[in-house]
């Protein structure tokens, strides 16, 4: 099988939390292919009747799967697409997987102003996010690069503060943390790679118009 | 002591073509070379550095983070150029300015961009393309698409689209609405980054009837064939973008007579620079291949500018990526053609330089040994060497 094929239409879903809710989606608007789980340990799963085919891969890396045009299309947390700075279209806001991005520090030990953090650590999954975050207030920080827990980060005195998102803030009071700046709302969106969506225009387009139905139903709901 | 170590790196961003890929490089070099005189284009070839002024006159100062620059003896700032269109609008504004118009000029040269590397993007590569100055007319725009075209399929590509678009209809739509200039620029800023959320929650916020709102929402999705245009005719109330369709049919009609038409495709939400373009505008892309083949376009105002107002048109193509495709394509990596190994005994020395000779006058590729050699050593470089065919001189 060749992954170029050109009559497929590839779609990129994120392992985790995005990962079932996407494929329900999918599967609403009529496109499923038979196996398709997170856990599965077959990598790329086909639907031959419909020339759809999933690819699941770890959250980070679906913005450089559509961009190179490996996928055609993903989905992917907002977070995580402004994050990778990937050249990509942005074709739909899914509404789930909605979450904010924060700062958050140590209850204990809090400032007075944002401004009085300068030149401190952040420790951070979103390095970029945040540096065009402090950057607005002219604000140079040292950035932590973390890839989970971050939370742990003033905790053990790796960091002042944190840079993360929030579902429901249980996990930021568990751990004596409290936002003290907003910096960006993120939910699912539907991503293309930028040439997919000129050749397999059509089929993307009414995938998009399909799609849009069905939140829109799922709104009235 | 320790002996230093040699630093054999090469700096970030830049490649080495070995044999391979050099050698196919050449090919599609010599190709467009070969298709851009018989087209009546000229080669220019400008210096590698310019002064920074000059690269960044006329465009946004977005693309000062994206040069390389270094100062010359006077401390002036140099960089090295990241395209070739801005030197030849300098060259229009000086040189070339008293040549008769219209100007054609054409040029294959390597230009140089900080970027976030990755197949088929490098900080320096290599570009070959033309400039069309001195006509405002659709058959300039047409010449260069239809010439566009044909470089791609001597290149030896067969499966590529030609997405064509015009700045002057989305600017209409823009102007028949009277959006603000910040609300222009923020949709603008949203086309740009390709981004039709920020486009759909900009447009909800516009106090403007329904159907106004939808036609701004379907600005990045007018894609199809020529019954495009006339829906977008439709859409369009404003003189300005009907006048920019009437430009792409009359242009569509001209690339029918050049039998291209079957290769284009109208998308009107296709998104370049949109201060910069001001007419027609399109990019090539091919299967497989994640970014644009080539793009280009209309460009009245640059050459105002460099203080020479004059229309032009133009595109670039990038050859890595035209080797790219064609490496998709053949499904297998780059040969160099090799035809003869020519190995000879002791004393064939000189009948193995005539041999040589006359199978070069045939169009050979042909390697002499340098020494004598037994048949079996022939043949052993004749395979490491990778040469199709032996020719021993026993």
């Amino acid at each position: 099988m060749q992954l170029a094929d050109q009559d497929y239409l590839t779609v990129a879903l994120p392992k985790g939390k995005l990962f079932g809710l996407s494929a329900d989606l999918f599967a609403k608007i009529g496109y499923t292919a038979e196996g398709l789980s997170d856990k599965s340990r077959k990598l790329v799963i086909s639907n031959d009747e419909k020339k759809i085919r999933f690819i699941v891969s770890k959250t980070a890396d679906v913005p450089t799967y559509v961009e190179y045009g490996a996928a055609d299309i993903g989905i992917i947390g907002k977070d995580v697409l402004v994050e990778s700075q990937k050249d990509v279209y942005e074709l739909l806001d899914l509404g789930f997987g909605k979450c904010h991005v924060m700062m958050a520090v140590p209850k204990a030990a809090k400032r007075e102003k944002l401004a009085d953090y300068a030149h401190t650590r952040v420790a951070t999954k979103f390095p970029h996010i945040a540096a065009q975050f402090f950057s607005q207030y002219g604000m140079q920080m040292e950035y932590i690069k973390l890839n989970g827990s971050i939370e742990l980060g003033p905790i053990v005195g790796l960091s002042e503060s944190i840079v993360d998102i929030v579902e429901t803030g249980t996990t930021l009071k568990e751990n004596n943390l409290e936002e003290i700046a907003y910096i960006m709302d993120a939910t699912a969106r539907l991503i293309a790679n930028r040439v997919s969506f000129k050749l397999k225009f059509d089929r993307i387009n009414t995938m998009v118009q399909d799609l849009r139905q069905v939140l829109a139903a799922q709104a009235k709901a | 002591m320790e002996k230093e170590k040699l630093v054999l790196e090469i700096p970030y961003g830049t490649r080495d073509f070995l044999f391979a890929e050099a050698s196919c490089k050449r090919d599609i070099e010599t190709k467009l070379a070969g298709t851009f005189r018989q087209w009546g284009y000229d080669e220019v070839v400008t210096p590698t550095i310019e002064y920074l002024d000059n690269l960044t006159l006329g465009s946004s100062r977005s693309l000062e983070p994206q040069l390389l620059k270094l100062f010359d003896q006077s401390n002036r700032t140099l960089a090295l150029r990241h395209e070739m269109t801005t030197p030849i609008a300098r060259l229009a504004a000086s040189r070339l300015k008293d040549e008769p118009l219209p100007l054609k000029v054409s040029y294959i040269s390597n230009v140089f961009r900080r970027e976030q590397t990755q197949m088929g993007r490098q900080c320096e590569f290599y570009q070959a393309g033309v400039e069309l100055m001195g006509s405002a007319s659709a058959a300039a725009d047409a010449e260069v698409i239809a010439l566009a075209v044909t470089c791609l399929r001597e290149a030896g590509l067969e499966d590529f689209t030609i997405c064509l678009g015009q700045a002057e209809f989305v600017n209409g739509i823009m102007a028949q609405y009277n959006l603000s200039a910040d609300t222009q620029a923020e949709l603008q800023e949203a086309l740009e980054q390709r981004n039709l959320v920020a486009i759909d929650a900009l447009v909800d916020q516009l106090d403007l009837p329904n159907n106004s709102k939808e036609v701004l929402r379907q600005l990045p999705l007018l894609n199809g064939g020529e019954e495009l245009l006339q829906r977008a005719y439709d859409m369009a109330l404003s003189e300005q973008s009907r006048r920019a369709l009437d430009n792409l049919s009359e242009i569509y009609r001209l690339l029918r007579s050049y039998g291209v038409a079957q290769y284009v495709r109208f998308d009107l939400g296709i998104i370049r620079d949109l201060s910069y373009y001001t007419g027609m505008i399109f990019e090539g892309y091919t299967a497989g291949l994640g970014f644009p083949l080539c793009g280009g376009g209309r460009y009245d105002h640059l050459l105002a500018d460099f203080g020479n107002a004059c229309p032009a048109t133009g595109f670039a193509l990038g050859i890595e990526r035209v080797m790219l495709a064609l490496q998709q394509k053949a499904a297998r990596p780059l040969a160099a053609r090799k035809d003869v190994y020519l190995g000879y005994a002791a004393g064939k020395a000189s009948e193995a330089i005539a041999k040589a000779a006359e199978l070069r006058q045939a169009g050979k590729v042909v390697e002499v040994a340098l020494r004598p050699e037994t048949q079996a050593e022939a043949k052993e470089v004749q395979k490491a060497k990778a040469y199709r065919e032996l020719v021993y001189l026993a």
